[in-house]
Order: C-alpha cells, then sequence, then structure tokens
C-alpha cells in the first residue's frame, strides 16, 4: 500500500513538474532571447544559457517608433498608476451605492446597463469608443485612456460582494449615532474595506499594465502608447529584430511579475473571487 | 430609508431622507457617468450605425439602410467561414482549457502534492497576469521554424517537425495552446477556490467505505465542483468567442484565413472604414454571447433552485 502511494506521489509530482516548467520556459527563452545574438540562436536554440551577458539588446530599442523607450515606460506608469487609484475610488463608491439602494429603481438600472457592457466584445467596443472619444474632445489624450481603463467587471464585483457582506447593524449603529452618510463611508465602512481595496489596486494595477487595444485605438500618435503598444508595434515592424523584440518583451513583462510575486496570494485569491461572483 | 409617516417632524425627515438619497446619488455619479459614457453610449452608438451606410456612418446626417448590413454579412460567404470557425475554436477551447483546468486543480489540490503547491500555483499562474502581447509574441517565435524551441526539441527527440503558425494544418493547435497557457491559471484558481471550500465528510465517507482515488474523484469531488465548472465554461467561453489578441500578434488571421475569427475580420472591415457591416458583426457577436452567458445565468439559477 504505502508503495503505491509512494509511486502515485512521485507520479503526481512529476505531472505537476513537467507542467509547471513548461508554463515557466518561455519567461526563460524571452529572457535568453534577450542575450543571445539571432545567429546564435538559430545554430543552437535549446541553450539554457546565454554565451555572453550583454545588454546591446535593450540599448537597440531604446527609440521605437521615433518614439525614445522611457516615454513608453513612463506613459505605462502614469496611465496605469492614474487608472488603477480611479478604478478603486470610482466602483468602490458606485458599488456601494448600488448595494446600499438595492432595490431602488435607478440604482438597479444602472447595474443592469453595467452588466450589459461588460458582455459586449470588449475589441468591438473599442471603435465606437474612438468615436465617443472623438465628440467629447478627448482623443490622443492620457485622459481619455486613464477613464476608458477605469472601469472594469472584476472590480465591480469585489467591491459589490464585499459591501453586502457588511452587517446592517454596523451602519445603522453609526446612522443612529449622528453620523451623516459621507460620515458612515468614510469612517466607517473605508476602514473596514481597506483589505478589498488592496486586492482591487493590485489586480487593477496587473489588469491595466496589459492593456493595449484601447491604448492604440485612443492614442493618436506613438507619444501616448504604453510598453505593450510599443512591442506590438515592433513586433510587426522590425520582424527581424529577434533580440531587441525579446529585450522589449522582458522589459513589459518585469514590473507585472514583480508585483504579482510581491502579492500572489492576494491576487489569485481576488480574481478567483471577484469571477465566482459575476 | 426609514419610514416618514409618524416621527415628530415630519418635514425634516422628508428633508433628511433626501439628502440622504442624495449622497447615494453623489457616490454614484463617477460611476453612472463612465457606465454610459464608455459603456452604453458606444453600444448604443455601435447598433445605430449598423443600420447605416458605411459611407455616411459617421456622418450627422447617416442614411439608414435598414438590415441591409445584416443581410449583407449573413450572405458573405467569408463571414459565415468567420462564424463558424469561430465558434468551433471556441468549442475546442473551452474544453480544452476547462479540462485542463479541471484536471491540473484537482491534481494540485490531491493528497499526493504535500508540499510545492504554491509554486506549481505561481508558475500556472503567471502568465494570465503577463501582458498578453509580451506572452503572444514570445510565443510566436517559440514556433518559428528556424529560432523555435519547439522544433529544436522535436528534432532533437526525433519527431518531425510542427509547422507552426506556418501551416494551414497547425496553426489552431499552436494558438489553442498559447491561449491555454495565458489562460488555464485563471480557470485553475477558480476550481481550487472551489475545492478549498468543498465538503469533506462525504469524500472521508467514501473513502472509509474502499472507494478508489478516481470514484472518489468521479462521483463525489467532480458533482461537488458543478457550480465552478459552469462559471469556468461561461467564462471560457466568452472569452474564446472574442479571441483576437492572439491573432493580432501571432498570425493575422492566416494563413489562408485559417484564424480569421469574427473579431478580428469585423476589426478588418473597421479599417476598411465599412463600419456599417463591422458594427453589424459586432452586433452579432454580442447577441451569440448575451444568449451564451444569460441561459447559463438561468441554468445557475436553476441549479442553486434545487
Amino acid at each position: 500500500m504505502s508503495q503505491t502511494l509512494f509511486l502515485a506521489r512521485s507520479l503526481a509530482y512529476c505531472i505537476a513538474l513537467v507542467v509547471s516548467l513548461l508554463f515557466l520556459y518561455p519567461y526563460w527563452w524571452m529572457l535568453l532571447g534577450a542575450f543571445r545574438s539571432a545567429e546564435a540562436v538559430m545554430t543552437t536554440p535549446l541553450r539554457l544559457w546565454p554565451e555572453s551577458i550583454d545588454f546591446d539588446a535593450f540599448f537597440s530599442v531604446a527609440r521605437v517608433g521615433g518614439v525614445p523607450l522611457w516615454r513608453y515606460a513612463m506613459n505605462s506608469i502614469i496611465i496605469t498608476g492614474a487608472s488603477t487609484i480611479l478604478a478603486v475610488f470610482v466602483t468602490a463608491l458606485g458599488a456601494y451605492a448600488i448595494v446600499r439602494r438595492r432595490g431602488h429603481r435607478l440604482f438597479e438600472a444602472l447595474r443592469y446597463v453595467f452588466l450589459l457592457t461588460i458582455m459586449y466584445p470588449y475589441m468591438l467596443l473599442v471603435i465606437p469608443v474612438y468615436i465617443v472619444m472623438f465628440k467629447i474632445g478627448l482623443l490622443g489624450s492620457y485622459a481619455g485612456i486613464v477613464l476608458f481603463l477605469s472601469m472594469g467587471p472584476i472590480q465591480f464585483f469585489l467591491f459589490e460582494q464585499f459591501f453586502r457582506s457588511i452587517p446592517h447593524e454596523i451602519i445603522e449603529a453609526a446612522a443612529i449615532d449622528g453620523a451623516s452618510e459621507w460620515q458612515i463611508l468614510f469612517k466607517v465602512v473605508m476602514p473596514m474595506a481597506a483589505p478589498v481595496v488592496a486586492t482591487v489596486a493590485v489586480i487593477t494595477f496587473l489588469l491595466n499594465w496589459a492593456q493595449w487595444f484601447p491604448v492604440l485605438v485612443i492614442s493618436r500618435s506613438p507619444d501616448t502608447y504604453t510598453l505593450p503598444v510599443a512591442l506590438l508595434s515592433i513586433n510587426g515592424e522590425l520582424g527581424t529584430n529577434f533580440q531587441g523584440i525579446m529585450a522589449l518583451a522582458v522589459i513589459t513583462t518585469i514590473p507585472a511579475t514583480i508585483v504579482f510575486l510581491l502579492a500572489q496570494k492576494r491576487v489569485m485569491a481576488g480574481m478567483a473571487e471577484g469571477a465566482v461572483k459575476g | 430609508m426609514q419610514p416618514l409617516v409618524g416621527q415628530p417632524f415630519r418635514l425634516g425627515a422628508l428633508f433628511g431622507a433626501l439628502s440622504r438619497d442624495g449622497a447615494f446619488y453623489a457616490f454614484v455619479a463617477p460611476f453612472a457617468l463612465l457606465t454610459c459614457l464608455f459603456g452604453l453610449w458606444p453600444i448604443l452608438l455601435s447598433f445605430q450605425v449598423s443600420f447605416t451606410a458605411s459611407a455616411t456612418a459617421l456622418r450627422a446626417d447617416a442614411s439608414y439602410v435598414g438590415l441591409a448590413n445584416y443581410v449583407a454579412i449573413l450572405s458573405d460567404p467569408e463571414f459565415r467561414a468567420s462564424l463558424w470557425r469561430t465558434l468551433t475554436y471556441t468549442a475546442f477551447a473551452v474544453i480544452l482549457n476547462v479540462g485542463f483546468a479541471l484536471a491540473m486543480a484537482l491534481l494540485i489540490d490531491s493528497r499526493f502534492i504535500t508540499r510545492g503547491r504554491t509554486f506549481f500555483k505561481i508558475a500556472i499562474f503567471l502568465p494570465v497576469v503577463t501582458p498578453d502581447i509580451a506572452g503572444y509574441v514570445a510565443w510566436k517565435w517559440l514556433y518559428d521554424r528556424s529560432f523555435g524551441a519547439i522544433n529544436a526539441v522535436l528534432d532533437l527527440l526525433g519527431m518531425p517537425a510542427f509547422g507552426g503558425l506556418a501551416s494551414v494544418s497547425t496553426v489552431t493547435t499552436a494558438i489553442l495552446i498559447a491561449e491555454l497557457w495565458h489562460h488555464a491559471g485563471f480557470y485553475i484558481v477558480i476550481f481550487l477556490a472551489n475545492l478549498a471550500v468543498r465538503d469533506r465528510t462525504l469524500d472521508e465517507a467514501a473513502a472509509i467505505d474502499g472507494a478508489t482515488t478516481w470514484q472518489r474523484i468521479l462521483y463525489i469531488t467532480i458533482p461537488q465542483l458543478r457550480p465552478a465548472i459552469l462559471i469556468n465554461c461561461v467564462y471560457a467561453l466568452i472569452q474564446f468567442l472574442k479571441t483576437f489578441t492572439v491573432v493580432v500578434v501571432m498570425t493575422k488571421g492566416g494563413p489562408a484565413d485559417t484564424t480569421n475569427f469574427v473579431s478580428y475580420y469585423a476589426y478588418q472591415l473597421f479599417d476598411q472604414a465599412r463600419y456599417g457591416e463591422a458594427t453589424a458583426m459586432a452586433s452579432v457577436l454580442f447577441g451569440i454571447i448575451a444568449i451564451f452567458a444569460l441561459s447559463a445565468y438561468a441554468l445557475g439559477n436553476g441549479e442553486r433552485g434545487r
């Protein structure tokens, strides 16, 4: 019996390990590609360590499409940061009001409209968004991109779920003590919501860091492109600068990877929770 | 809301109730504004454009052509092929992703894996939060005939070369694998969250009665996971019906339109300023997604009611 258990255990570990390594291999390959010349990769594609460590490839993408790389990086940081902060505020307040005013016709209607918009094929919604941005004069602006990225289903569901779980007595007690709704929200509810706020913030950061299509569509020039969009454009343009493409892929991937690893428990639990509600 | 009648100062109470509601209107205002501005308005606009002639679609005096765009796309053999392709791809992708995720979640959660769970979870979930453009760019080169590691490995093992993205017969498999890599972690995490809260007493009782591991997985654990399987299938359905980024990065719809799915096809029409037909395609895809989502929602409610 214990021998079968040992065998089953070894097999389970073997499979889990092989799958994990296969999932991680593209990262290693990307990183190696950034340090290895195209010729070297062509002759020995499977080398597990670069012949030499030099950062030439990273300098070869110092300018992409006539715009310096640092500008794309700053755009990524600014757009992701601003949209994350905005998303937390907007969805927290919105979800709170919708939960507290459940049954109120207007608030229910808004909830349904929101659910409808998240079902619409995203990449097809973005095109009419282009027209809307044009009409309200935000086309090509950071504001337009940031505002568009401030709405998301997972964020809303996480907040909604949390606010629903707050016992009614707590809010009633505060109201009886004479607290206004503003005081109840900012003095009573939000302090309790700190963990959810953190979860939503990290998840929004990761999702928005990866966003590319809205950024591409709302932008009028590469000046407002983020790193993924820059990567997409060199993927099309310089089809042969393999090393440079891999270097830019590495630069795009590293910040998200670090943020995820620092908050992995929160991110995975939050994603599962926000999804199960939907 | 508190009842207004019977309180000493009715007018004051009424004012209080109004200002209470007023606060909620203020809270919800930014959310409502963004939802309408970047959700509702574009969707309505998209429907509106789908009833206009493309050449005049963006003008104030757009000319309406009724259902002509819908008739045009439905009689376009390329669109019908693209729609069918999208549906079959989605079916394969959903089964593959949810099946793989279920198997991996059961494995990671099983009693055979005692240490290293976090590592396995992180390794498989990392691609979910990796920018999809970066991930697919890496995969594109992994599949490359002369650069790629995949054919190098096959060569090493003495196996025939994999056509990857260049061949009609292998391109669908190739993007299925890349998409599995990017999405499966999400479904696994949902399964693991559900496995963690399941009722273990049945499982233990069955173990005492001498049921084998397989029997317990098949007849006890998987039935308990039904809600999670449903949720994952819905998410995967919606996800893969919209398949887009992987096509943009890796195949551009090719070779020979093999990966020209509806959203990419519609996007190409947008690029050619054929707005009317493109938005009509968007409406069709939206209709399909809504039908799936709503019937799954009804199914979910039915399950809960039992």
